[in-house]
């Protein structure tokens, strides 16, 4: 498979700070990426430099085979950028129809409204929409020119259930449409169901690179929480089977192991005082999280 | 330049003109103000004459320079600067829209909206206080005004290049009506004293109006005013360009 987009050590230092460190990474043509990592980790620096807003200190990125400069690499891109507002004075619709002119073959006007859900919004001011809308809007401006790779940095921020519903929904199709899809989002369990790559980034580096499944098998996951009565020792939690780790908050007791069906009935058996009985299977923040703890 | 760029050159300009059109501060301090002005300061003073010429014909030439200079100070400049505070810019650049166009674009709008504001005034002028003056010099005033007005984008990118919109709402307002008072577009600078006469001629919109009250006069083109307006030009776009590229240094 082709490359769409290629980074070979990658860095990018600011003053004193190493924002991206040594990035290798090669995102293959019709796959759907989401980078992971906590706030500050650099991801948005990643996308920043794949698209050719800030020059890497060190290292090469190839987008599409091209230079993110070019303006023929950029008529086959499109991006939801953050802290981008929308233009003043300028309708809905036009907004649309602006950026469309910017593309040699663009979606139809009446597709993006759709896809975005501002049909009804179309000759509303740009600037009067909720800050959901806005967002949406965004996302018609990314899709205007028919992208074959599409950026979406923290796409769903402030949109609501249904918006962030029809917004996946359209996302997916894009992808089985075989677009490029890189996303960062804060919201793990959007990357679990669309994306097939997830890749997690902290303090410049890549710490974690897989399917959702993979990366959540790294990790031991699998928790059992009750409430503990007096008599409940922690000593007598670790000695039973497949037992990792026992972490207490007040009189709760979250009990860390590999095989949780055995465990649950070895905690029965063992006739211990428990209350309010929750097994979690780890899922992908579960995961997220001891990765970003072990690499720290 | 192929088919997409030329199109998305003209839609560009089209937009600037929509947003320049629905700004409330482009229709009262670049139609409605120098139109009022201009009738009431010249129904006050009167049919007299002044630096050679009529003062209807002198003071509508004065009136139309300040609505071409508010469209580039106050309007011009706010467009500029929303799109940079609202991360605007940064998504064009990742569009294939080329730096080039979106300048043309911007200039083209600017030339359209100045020339809208010489011609309405001019008409409204002419025509409201009866101005009976050749043809030539119409056609000249309103080039000179047209082709000179355009210096002022410069000093107007400098005012967008500040972070801060409310900011540049502010500080363009403040400037925009202190060159025009100091420069003489409000009160001819006859009028002025001498120590404010020396001020006014080393003001940008003095250089802008003198241009026009010249040709009214039967004067030709001040090359010394020419080559003071084209300074500042240079100055504001050096200063402007090297603020831009800093804040972008990333």
């Amino acid at each position: 498979m082709k490359a769409a987009i290629q980074l070979n050590g990658v860095s990018k230092i600011y003053k004193d700070k190493k924002a991206v460190d040594n990035l290798t990474l090669s995102i293959a043509e019709g796959t759907v990426v989401a980078l992971l990592g906590p706030n500050g980790a650099g991801k948005t620096t990643t996308v920043s430099m794949i698209l050719g807003l800030h020059k890497p200190t060190m290292g090469t990125v190839k987008l599409l085979g091209g230079d993110p400069g070019d303006t023929r690499v950029r008529d086959r891109i499109g991006a939801m950028l953050q802290d981008v507002s929308v233009i003043d004075g300028l309708k809905v619709g036009e907004s649309i129809n602006l950026f469309r002119s910017y593309y040699e073959k663009p979606l139809p006007l009446a597709y993006l409204l759709k896809v975005s859900n501002l049909e009804a919004e179309k000759d509303k001011m740009a600037s009067s929409l909720s800050g959901g809308q806005q967002r949406r809007l965004g996302f018609a401006l990314a899709l205007a020119g028919d992208p074959e790779v599409i950026f979406l940095d923290e796409p769903t921020v402030g949109m609501d259930v249904t918006s962030r519903q029809l917004f996946w929904d359209t996302v997916r199709a894009m992808a089985g449409k075989g677009r490029t899809i890189v996303l960062t989002t804060h919201y793990l369990d959007e990357a679990d169901s669309v994306a097939d790559r997830i890749v997690v980034i902290n303090n410049g580096k890549i710490i974690a690179d897989g399917t959702p499944g993979e990366i959540k098998s790294e990790t031991t996951g699998r928790v059992i929480s009750f409430v503990a009565g007096p008599t409940v020792k922690t000593e007598a939690l670790l000695a039973l089977p497949s037992v990792t780790d026992v972490e207490w908050s007040g009189r709760k007791v979250k009990v860390f192991g590999t095989d949780t069906d055995r465990l649950i009935r070895a905690l029965v058996e063992g006739k211990f005082d428990m209350r309010d009985i929750e097994i979690h299977s780890g899922g992908l923040e579960d995961a997220f999280q001891a990765l970003v703890q072990q690499a720290n | 330049m192929n088919q997409t760029m030329l199109r998305a050159t003209v839609a560009q300009c089209k937009a600037e003109l929509l947003r320049t059109v629905r700004n409330k501060r482009f229709v009262i301090f670049s139609v409605i103000m120098p139109v009022i002005f201009y009738f009431l300061f010249s129904s006050t003073i009167g049919d007299q004459d002044i630096a050679g010429t009529n003062f209807n014909a002198y003071y509508l030439m004065s009136m139309t320079c300040y609505g071409i200079i508010g469209a580039s100070f106050t309007t011009f400049s706010m467009r500029l600067a929303r799109e940079r505070s609202q991360g605007w810019i940064r998504m064009l650049k990742i569009t294939p829209l080329p730096s080039w166009a979106y300048i043309v674009s911007k200039i083209g709008a600017q030339a359209l909206i100045n020339l809208f504001i010489i011609v309405m005034m001019f008409l409204i002028g002419g025509i409201g206080k009866h101005i009976d003056l050749p043809v030539s010099t119409w056609l000249s005033c309103g080039a000179w005004i047209w082709i000179g007005g355009m210096s002022f984008m410069a000093l107007g990118t400098l005012f967008g290049s500040m972070r801060n919109p409310d900011a540049v709402q502010v500080i363009s307002m403040i400037v925009y009506m202190g060159m025009s008072v100091l420069g003489g577009l409000w009160m001819p600078v006859t009028t002025m004293s001498a120590t404010m006469q020396d001020i006014a001629k080393a003001l940008p919109t003095y250089r802008l109006g003198q241009g026009a009250w010249n040709m009214l006069s039967g004067g030709a083109l001040d090359w010394g005013g020419i080559g003071i307006l084209a300074a500042y030009v240079v100055v504001f776009m050096v200063v402007s360009s090297y603020i831009m590229r800093k804040q972008e240094a990333v």
